[in-house]
Formats: structure tokens, C-alpha cells, sequence
């Protein structure tokens, strides 16, 4: 019986060659989009479930409170993981790992820049499960200058993974033993590093300090335990232990720092959820958000349902064609299941082979999406596993769901009324078929919305006046390894001629280093009227280098001796305090530390407010900073004057190596640093434009068989029309007319919609376009004249044709 | 009013070649009423279709009114046609999605005329078939002389020089054959030419001359007294 099925189906599907094409392909294509889709949000969240222990891992993050100013850190305090283990049972082992940043590492005599490093507690390994190839994972790192590879990294530096025992020089003169080699961390990690080294050699790790928080803590717990229980007891513990820290430098009990508007608290992440839902202060890398898991599964669900769609218009428009056939069979005695499981058979054949095409696909188009998606996502032995299910699940549930309505609606029809042509003027009646139109242009508008929204935000950020210029600037990242040559490197590059101006300082509004400090109205240091700003150290050139502007009083001066003690503030800062007339009053900060009777404050007066430039992404407010006059040779900040970037770089680089010989300048273009810095935006609007493309061209592949359809249903029509004097214009609007209505009512629908999502989109950045009229304008022209020209596609060749052909046909 | 001398019409299927009209050479004058008859696949309809500028012949001439139109690209032939001739069939060709009424007038809405204008001239001519109360009925919903009644209605409303029809009894049973016939010929008589293909006898006896076809060649003309 099921073969007799399958043949019929066979021949049914290789019969409309046309319409079976129609339907595979736009249902491969729908299919392969969601395959992309499952793909990336499975990758976002098997992250860090590498670990066996996962759900037992949990990071302490900290929330500061100070006066109005509030941080949320995804680091802690340095004694708190060794605290941690010692105070509670339950508590299985605990780890700190700390980001030790750019470091020069030499393979064989070059210095070669790594980012990848960090210290770590040798519990590391009994935490994690960071497999280790050679060494023993209990010791490696117990001593000193010990350091674990992975094995890329033994690979790059030694050409063997056989490295044990081996050295290692770090910034040209420390020495570290390898003792272990682990396979590379897998990409599904919130942090990836090459080297690990031993926290023993970080003498800061044993600082006993529980008034700082710089380093990222994990604690594994033990089966069975409650995070809950534990995270309730930490109020007690930091009373406990840093009570009296405060008392000596706050001269204040935690009570009072409480009772003044302050906190700080400890609490519990779980390890799953960093990738997604952490972005916090000291990440020990950038997380993604969860958000786009949601916005990426919703379109490939729309994407799937406008698939649907298309193959349940075009099997139900079909289906009156195939009416007579039903009739007939009926007449002949075949029961309705018959009918139905014929349908279905059909139905399912088709999902089969649309399927197999979309895994293929997925399969060769695999490194284009990794490519556009960052990722780099791998269909292994694993991923057949969970994928091989869902093929099936997609084959049977989507292949019948389709199959289901023709299947129970064609086998319905009652004999005679098929006989006698009742469902002749099945085509207009198709209220479903109409509604299903609307929807797909509904979503395919709808993305279309989100993409131009998305769009004009990107351009909005590259075109907003930022407080700053950015073009032109050079920023030589490494300055800080010249230590005293930096000022004698800073001031030769003045005297090239393509310089403007050039800066020294490593904190930049683009990258670089950040630094918070609190200062108080008072000289009494009342927390109430704390400001708790960036504060950053520049020199006089800073200003005029990236060409911010001064709106009251002045810059920095070179010749000014008390400017030492001057501070500029942004104008958020200044609004934050409250002066009328800012310049020249004072601010104060504390000294911390002892308090034997001398004066614990440092006083800076205002010499001058910048206007506001943003630091931050665009996501946040320009929040309050300060600038002090120091000497930071972070990295230094060349404004370039001439178009010839390669000569004036040779030159610049001249001049590094006449003070550096051995170390490789490090630059980067501020303009591209600020890109950098939107990468996921500009992504989301990549993908967000590809899945926009294809949702219009598999809702138009579904229109384009419909137009096809109502042709074929109306070439009598047309025929009689033609012949009473309609010329093809007339006939074209008149089979353009029924479906330009739907696409139109699409438009109604999902404007409203589009708007309200993408204004919630929107509020995630604090500068953001207006979502203007013309938007919905274009996105509604677009989707009317992509449907047009689909359906003239049909109905033009339906108006050409000879209307004695198709009369005669009747 | 129609001259047509030595007209062909080949159909080409694959291999085979069909000859529908073989050098078919015929006149019919302005007030006529002709009846073409002939076995089916004669070229009976092919003919009629060549007639009404539905087709365009292969070789020869067909002068109407005194335009020679055989070598007229389709756009011109339409604007002859929906302006002079009014089309019958066998099967009516009622659009089953259009009420009698917005059947009846398409053909006005095709040449442009005004909408009170239409109003006025289709309710003129329903009236005239006596179908004026199934104005707002489809197709469907009628009898087949009914539908032919409509039919008709159609054809003349434009009040075209000429009406085509094509077997227009062919569906209908004795009595509304009659009816139809009836119709046709009050119509000839206020003016309007008729050329009209049928199988039957009876009805060719309605007309005043018959054309009888054999492969596509005249072989025969009566005229009737
Ligand atoms: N579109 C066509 N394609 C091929 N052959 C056709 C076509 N139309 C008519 N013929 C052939 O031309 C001949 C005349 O047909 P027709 O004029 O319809 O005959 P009838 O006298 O029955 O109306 C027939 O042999 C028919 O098969
Ligand atoms: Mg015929």
C-alpha cells in the first residue's frame, strides 16, 4: 500500500515539474536559513557547558554602590577565593584568574605581542576541565614562574607539543618552566587563553586588600549544594573580613557606609549564563547578549512559517486544479483516508527532498555564514548527533503540517459538486490562501523595517558628532614599553611634518585604559556628594590632538606650574556637581591608606570643562569624567596632516626604533578602533539584511506560484475579457489587483508592529535615530514593487496570450 | 461589409500539419444574416475566429469595411474589434465571478464609456432579453437559455455592426433554442449583421444564406428565400 502511495506521489511531483520546483526550493531555502539559524543559536548556548562541572561553577561578581555611582563588577576581591574554600565545606574549590594583558613573549629572538595570558590559582584545572595533554594538572601550577600552553600555542613557539620542562621569556627577561600543555580551549569558552601562568608569580595575588575588587573569582561547588545559601551568607562574610578595612580607611563601620546610600555586595553567576547575559565590569572578554539568541530564533521561525506557508498556498492553489482528479477517484470508491494519505505522502516526499537540498546547502555554505557571523562553527561526527533528529522531526512534522490542509480540504470535496465545476471559483474564495499571503508579507515587511531601522542606526553612529574627531589619528599602542623614552619618542614625532599634533596618554575615548576614582564636593569626603568618574591622565596636547572643545576656562598648560593640581571636567561632570560657575572651585579626593593626623585629601581646582565626548559605546549615557595633567605614556595619539599615511608611517617608525630597537611598534587607526567597536551591530545588520533577502525571496517565490495559479485559473476569464475589448494592461491590473490588496493590508499589519519592536531595539542606546515616516514608506514600496514585478512576471505572460487558445481549452 | 479572398490558416503541431481554411474566398454584405455550416473540424470556428480579429490568417485578404486589416498587429485588430463586433458562443463565456449585470457591461467599461451611460444601456438591453430581474444573479444561478440571453446582451450592448456566434443553440434545448433564434433575428432586422456557425438545419433556416464548409473550402451556397 505505502509503495503504491509513493509511486502515485512520484508521479504527481514529476508532473508539475514547475510547481514542484517552486515548492522544493523555497522550502529548501527556508530550511537552510533556520539550519543557519540553529546552528549559531546552538554554538551561543553550549557555551562553556565544555565544562563537566557546569552547573557547579559559579563567578562572584560585585555591585558598588557609591552615593549615586553604581558598578557592576565581574570581578572580586583578591583573599575572597582562598576565603571562600577555607570558610565554607560546600564550597568545593575556588579559582581567581586575572587578565594579565599584552605581553611580549620571544620565540627564538623576537618579541612577538601575545594578548592571551592570564594568572591563575593551580586550582584552575580541578575547576575547569581544561584537559591536559603532558604535565599533571594537580601541580603545574603550584610554583612560581611556572606557565601551562595550549598545545597551538606549544606548537607555535616550539614546534612540538613535547614542551614540558622547556622556558618561556616574557617581556625579554622573565623566565618561565613550562609544566603542562592542555588541548586549545574550546571557542564555546567565555574566556580563551594561550598561556596560563602561575598566580604564585603575581606577587599582588596575595594581597590581603578587601576594599578592591580586580579579579575574576570562580568557585566550584560541591553536589547538591545551594548557590542560594551561599549567596545569603555573604554579608556576613565581607563584615567579617573587611569590617575593619573599612573602619581604618573609610573611618566608617560597613553599617554606616550602608546607611549613607552605599553598598557593596557580592553575588553568584552561574558559569552558563556569563556568555549571555554578562556584561559587566572586568569581563574577562566580550560576552554576547541574549537578546540576539531571541531575535535570531524568532526569524527563523518566521522565516520557516513564511516557508510553510508557500508550500501550503501553492499545494491548496494546486489543489484545484487537482480537484476533478479527487471527484473522479471518488466516484470510483476510494475512502477519504486514501485521499489523505495520498496528499500526505506527498506532502512528506516533497519535505524529503527540500531537506536534503537544505542540509546540503548548509553543509557547503557553512564557512560564508562563519564568516559573516564571526563564528566558527563545525559540522562534526557531534553535531550529527542532535542534527540527524531534527532532519526527521522537520521531514515529518513541516511535511504534514503542509500536506495537512490540501490533504483534508481536497479529500472533503464532494464528488458531484467537483463534477459539475462548483469549485471552478475556488481560486477567490481561498480566504485562507489570502490570509496566508498577508502574513508572509507581513514578516518579510516587517524585516525589511528592522533592517532599514538597524541601518540608519549604524549610519547614525558613524555620523554622530562625537565630541572628538577620530579621523586621522594614529595611536601607537605600545608606548608604554619605551618607559622614559616615551616623552623623547612623543616629542620627535612633533617635529615631522605630516604631524598636526601628538599626545601621550593611554587613555583614549576609543580603547584603551579606563580608570575610576572617587571625588567629593567636600573636603570632609561626605559621601553624599560623591561623583565617582572616569579620571583620566592626560598633558596639555590632549585636547587640541583629538580636537575636543574647551567651553569654559582653559586646557592644560605647559607653563602653568599649579596646573598639576588642575582638573578638567566634561560638562556631565560638572552638571553632576552642581556648580553654578565651575571654574576654580575645588574638588576633592581621598588619599586612602594611613591617617596619621596629616591631611588625607588631594585638592584639584577646576581650570576648564570639555564638552561632552563619548567614551563609552553609544549604548551609554556620556557619563561623568575627569581629566587630570600627568605624564601616562600608555600610548601615544599622532593627529596626521597629510594623505601620504605610508610615508608618515615609515617615518614614525623610524623614529620608534631609534628608541626601541627590539620591540615592534604596535598602532592602530583611532577611526577603526571606533568600528571595532560596533563589529556585533554591524553584524546583526549583515545577518539581519541576508535573512530580510531571503524571507522577500521565498515569500515571493510562493507569490510567484500563486500569480502563477490564478492565471491558470482565470484563462477563461482572461480569455472572454480579451475578446470583449480588455487590452493587457486592463488584464494585468486586474490579476495584479487582488494581490497588491493583500500585500497592502501586510503593510497596515506590520508597520505598527515593526515600529514598536524596533523601538524597543532602539532604547538599548542611549544616542538613537528617530524612526522616521519615510521608513515605512520605503519598506512598503519595496515589498509592493517586489510582489509587482513577481506577479506581472505571470500575469503578463496570461494577458499575451491568445484568447482563442484558451477558450478553447474550456 | 466583409471581403475575404483566398484566406489560409495553418495550424502546426509538431510534425503534423493541419490545414483549418484552404484559400477560402467569401463576401457578406452590411444587413446580412449567414449561417456557415459543416462537419466538426472543417474550420467552421477558425473561420469566425479570422472574422472577428480574434486570429490573423496566414495568407490572403480580409477587407472590412472597406480596410483591408489582414496584416493589423493585435493592438489595432482590439480596437476594431470592441468597437464593431459582438461575440456569441456555445459555451455563453459568462465570467461566473460577475453578476449578469457587471457581465453585460464589461464591454462598455472597455471602450471607455461613462458609468451612468452604462447604467442606462444595460438595463436598455436586459430589459429588451427579459433578464432585467436576474440583473444581480451570477451565471451559475441560471438556466442555460438564460445564460445565452446574457450572452447576447453582452454581444450587443456596444450595438456592434456585426455579431459572431458560435453554435449559440448548441447547449440549449428546442425552446430556448428557438428563443435565441428569435432574438437574433429581431436584431438582424433593426440592422445589425450576423454571421452564425451552426450544426443545425433548423436554426440555418433563420438566416437568409448559407455557407456550407468542407476542409477548409466553401463547397456550397443557398440562399435562402
Ligand atoms: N489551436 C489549434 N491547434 C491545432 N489545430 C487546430 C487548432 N485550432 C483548430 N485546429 C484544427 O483546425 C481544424 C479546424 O478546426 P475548427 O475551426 O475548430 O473546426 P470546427 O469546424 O469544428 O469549428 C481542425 O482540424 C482542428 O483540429
Ligand atoms: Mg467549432
Amino acid at each position: 500500500m505505502f509503495k503504491n502511495y509513493l509511486k502515485t506521489a512520484f508521479r504527481s511531483i514529476s508532473k508539475n515539474k514547475s510547481f514542484t520546483l517552486i515548492n522544493i526550493l523555497g522550502l529548501a531555502l527556508g530550511l537552510t536559513t533556520c539550519l543557519f539559524i540553529v546552528f549559531y543559536v546552538v554554538d551561543e548556548l553550549s557555551y562553556d557547558r565544555y565544562n563537566i562541572n557546569a552547573n557547579r561553577i559559579f563567578r562572584v561578581n560585585e555591585d558598588l554602590k557609591l552615593g549615586d555611582n553604581s558598578v557592576q563588577y565581574a570581578v572580586a576581591m583578591p583573599p575572597l577565593a582562598k576565603t571562600l574554600k577555607a570558610e565554607y565545606p560546600y564550597v568545593e574549590d575556588a579559582v581567581r584568574i586575572k587578565n594579565a594583558g599584552a605581553t611580549h613573549v620571544k620565540k627564538n629572538n623576537v618579541n612577538i605581542i601575545e594578548n592571551r595570558l592570564a594568572f591563575a590559582d593551580a586550582s584552575l584545572f580541578n575547576v575547569f576541565t581544561l584537559p591536559m595533554i603532558s604535565g599533571d594538572p594537580k601541580t603545574a601550577l603550584n610554583e612560581p614562574n611556572s606557565v601551562v600552553v595550549t598545545e597551538s600555542t606549544a606548537k607555535k613557539y616550539f614546534n612540538t607539543i613535547n614542551v614540558l620542562g622547556k622556558v618561556i621569556v616574557f617581556n625579554d627577561h622573565e623566565n618561565f618552566k613550562v609544566t603542562g600543555v592542555i588541548k586549545d580551549i574550546p571557542n564555546q569558552s567565555h574566556f580563551n587563553f594561550d598561556f596560563f601562568l602561575s598566580m604564585e608569580s603575581f606577587p599582588d595575588s596575595r594581597s590581603n586588600e578587601w576594599l578592591r575588587s580586580d579579579y575574576n573569582t570562580y568557585v566550584l561547588l560541591r553536589n547538591k549544594a545551594d548557590s542560594k545559601k551561599l549567596e545569603a551568607s555573604f554579608p556576613n562574610l565581607l563584615e567579617k573580613f573587611s569590617g575593619d578595612q573599612m573602619k581604618s580607611e573609610l573611618k566608617m563601620s560597613i553599617k554606616e557606609f550602608e546607611k549613607s546610600g552605599s553598598y557593596f555586595r557580592l553575588n553568584l553567576m552561574p558559569l552558563t549564563d556569563i556568555h549571555l547575559k554578562s556584561t559587566l565590569t572586568g569581563e574577562l572578554g566580550a560576552n554576547s547578549s541574549v537578546q540576539y539568541v531571541y531575535i535570531f530564533s524568532a526569524i527563523a521561525l518566521f522565516i520557516l512559517l513564511i516557508a510553510c506557508v508557500n508550500f501550503m498556498n501553492l499545494s491548496t492553489a494546486r489543489s484545484s486544479n487537482r480537484a476533478r482528479e479527487v471527484g473522479v477517484r471518488k466516484v470510483l470508491g476510494s475512502p477519504r483516508k486514501y485521499l489523505i494519505a495520498q496528499f500526505l505522502c506527498e506532502s512528506i516526499l516533497l519535505t524529503f527532498f527540500a531537506t536534503l537540498i537544505a542540509l546540503l546547502a548548509a553543509i557547503i555554505l557553512l564557512p560564508l555564514f562563519n564568516q559573516v557571523s564571526g563564528k566558527e562553527i563545525a559540522i562534526t561526527a557531534q553535531s550529527l548527533i542532535w542534527l540527524t533528529p531534527l532532519a526527521l522531526a522537520i521531514i515529518l512534522i513541516i511535511g504534514s503540517l503542509a500536506g495537512s490542509y490540501p490533504a483534508f480540504f481536497l479529500s472533503a470535496f464532494q464528488p458531484i459538486d467537483v463534477l459539475k465545476g462548483k469549485l471552478a471559483t475556488g481560486f477567490k474564495g481561498g480566504m485562507l490562501r489570502n490570509f496566508l499571503v498577508v502574513f508572509q508579507f507581513a514578516i518579510s515587511i516587517f524585516l525589511i523595517i528592522g533592517t532599514l531601522v538597524i541601518y540608519n542606526q549604524l549610519n547614525y553612529i558613524q555620523t554622530k558628532n562625537l565630541g572628538y574627531d577620530r579621523n586621522q589619528v594614529l595611536v601607537v599602542k605600545n608606548a608604554f614599553e619605551l618607559k622614559d623614552e616615551a616623552s623623547v619618542f612623543k616629542q620627535s614625532l612633533t617635529q615631522l611634518p605630516g604631524v598636526v599634533n601628538a599626545t601621550m596618554t593611554g587613555f583614549l575615548p576609543t580603547s584603551g585604559w579606563r580608570n575610576t576614582r572617587i571625588y567629593f564636593k567636600d573636603a570632609n569626603l561626605s559621601q553624599k556628594e560623591s561623583m565617582f568618574p572616569q579620571s583620566w591622565e592626560v598633558d596639555a596636547d590632549y585636547i587640541p590632538t583629538l580636537n575636543m572643545k574647551i567651553v569654559a576656562g582653559r586646557n592644560f598648560s605647559k607653563d602653568i606650574s599649579s596646573d598639576t593640581s588642575g582638573i578638567i571636567l566634561n560638562q556631565a561632570a560638572a552638571k553632576f556637581f552642581g556648580f553654578k560657575d565651575p571654574i576654580n572651585k575645588t574638588i576633592y579626593q581621598s588619599k586612602g591608606g594611613d591617617s596619621k593626623g596629616e591631611r588625607n585629601v588631594n585638592d584639584y581646582h577646576i581650570i576648564g570643562i570639555v564638552q561632552d565626548f563619548n567614551f563609552n559605546s553609544l549604548h551609554e549615557k556620556i557619563e561623568p569624567m575627569v581629566m587630570t595633567y600627568g605624564h601616562n605614556s600608555g600610548a601615544v595619539s599622532i593627529r596626521v596632516g597629510t594623505s601620504k599615511i605610508p610615508a608618515l608611517l615609515a617615518q614614525i617608525k623610524a623614529k620608534w626604533k631609534a628608541v626601541s630597537p627590539n620591540v615592534e611598534m604596535d598602532y592602530s587607526f583611532m577611526d577603526q578602533d571606533f568600528d571595532a567597536s560596533y563589529r556585533s551591530e554591524q553584524m546583526i545588520g549583515t545577518i539581519f539584511i541576508i535573512f530580510t533577502a531571503l524571507a522577500i525571496i521565498i515569500a515571493c517565490l510562493g507569490l510567484f506560484g500563486l500569480a502563477a495559479f490564478a492565471a491558470e485559473q482565470r484563462t477563461k476569464e482572461i480569455g472572454i475579457r480579451k475578446i470583449l475589448g480588455a487590452n493587457i494592461g486592463a488584464i494585468i491590473g486586474m490579476l495584479s489587483k487582488d494581490f497588491i490588496k493583500l500585500v497592502l493590508i501586510a503593510i497596515v499589519i506590520s508597520s505598527p508592529l515593526a515600529w514598536y519592536l524596533m523601538h524597543l531595539w532602539l532604547q538599548d542606546f542611549a544616542y538613537r535615530i528617530n524612526i522616521s515616516w519615510w521608513v515605512f514608506a520605503v519598506a512598503g514600496l519595496a515589498a509592493t514593487t517586489v510582489a509587482v514585478l513577481t506577479i506581472s512576471f505571470q500575469s503578463v505572460k496570461a494577458a499575451l496570450a491568445n484568447p482563442v487558445k484558451s477558450l478553447r481549452s474550456e | 461589409m466583409i471581403k475575404i479572398t483566398n484566406l489560409e490558416k495553418f495550424y502546426r503541431t509538431e510534425e503534423v500539419e493541419t490545414i483549418a481554411l484552404n484559400k477560402l474566398s467569401m463576401e457578406v454584405n452590411t444587413g446580412e444574416f449567414v449561417a456557415i455550416m459543416g462537419p466538426s473540424g472543417c474550420g467552421k470556428s477558425t473561420l469566425l475566429n479570422i472574422l472577428g480579429m480574434l486570429d490573423d490568417p496566414d495568407e490572403g485578404s480580409y477587407v472590412f469595411n472597406g480596410v483591408e486589416i489582414a496584416h493589423f498587429n493585435e493592438r489595432k485588430r482590439a480596437d476594431l474589434r470592441k468597437h464593431n463586433i459582438g461575440f456569441v458562443f456555445q459555451s455563453f463565456n459568462l465570467i461566473d465571478e460577475l453578476t449578469v449585470f457587471e457581465n453585460v457591461e464589461l464591454p462598455l467599461i472597455y471602450t471607455g464609456v461613462s458609468s451612468s451611460e452604462r447604467v442606462k444601456r444595460v438595463e436598455e438591453v436586459l430589459d429588451k432579453m427579459q433578464i432585467m430581474h436576474r440583473r444581480n444573479h451570477y451565471p451559475q444561478q441560471l438556466s442555460g437559455g438564460q445564460q445565452q440571453r446574457v450572452a447576447i446582451a453582452r454581444a450587443v450592448v456596444n450595438k456592434p455592426k456585426l455579431i459572431l456566434a458560435d453554435e449559440p443553440t448548441g447547449n440549449l434545448d428546442s425552446s430556448n433554442g428557438n428563443d435565441v433564434m428569435e432574438l437574433l433575428t429581431d436584431l438582424n432586422e433593426q440592422g445589425t449583421t450576423i454571421i452564425m456557425v451552426t450544426h443545425s438545419e433548423h436554426d440555418a433556416r433563420y438566416s437568409h444564406r448559407i455557407i456550407r464548409l468542407l476542409d477548409g473550402q466553401t463547397v456550397m451556397e443557398n440562399i435562402m428565400v
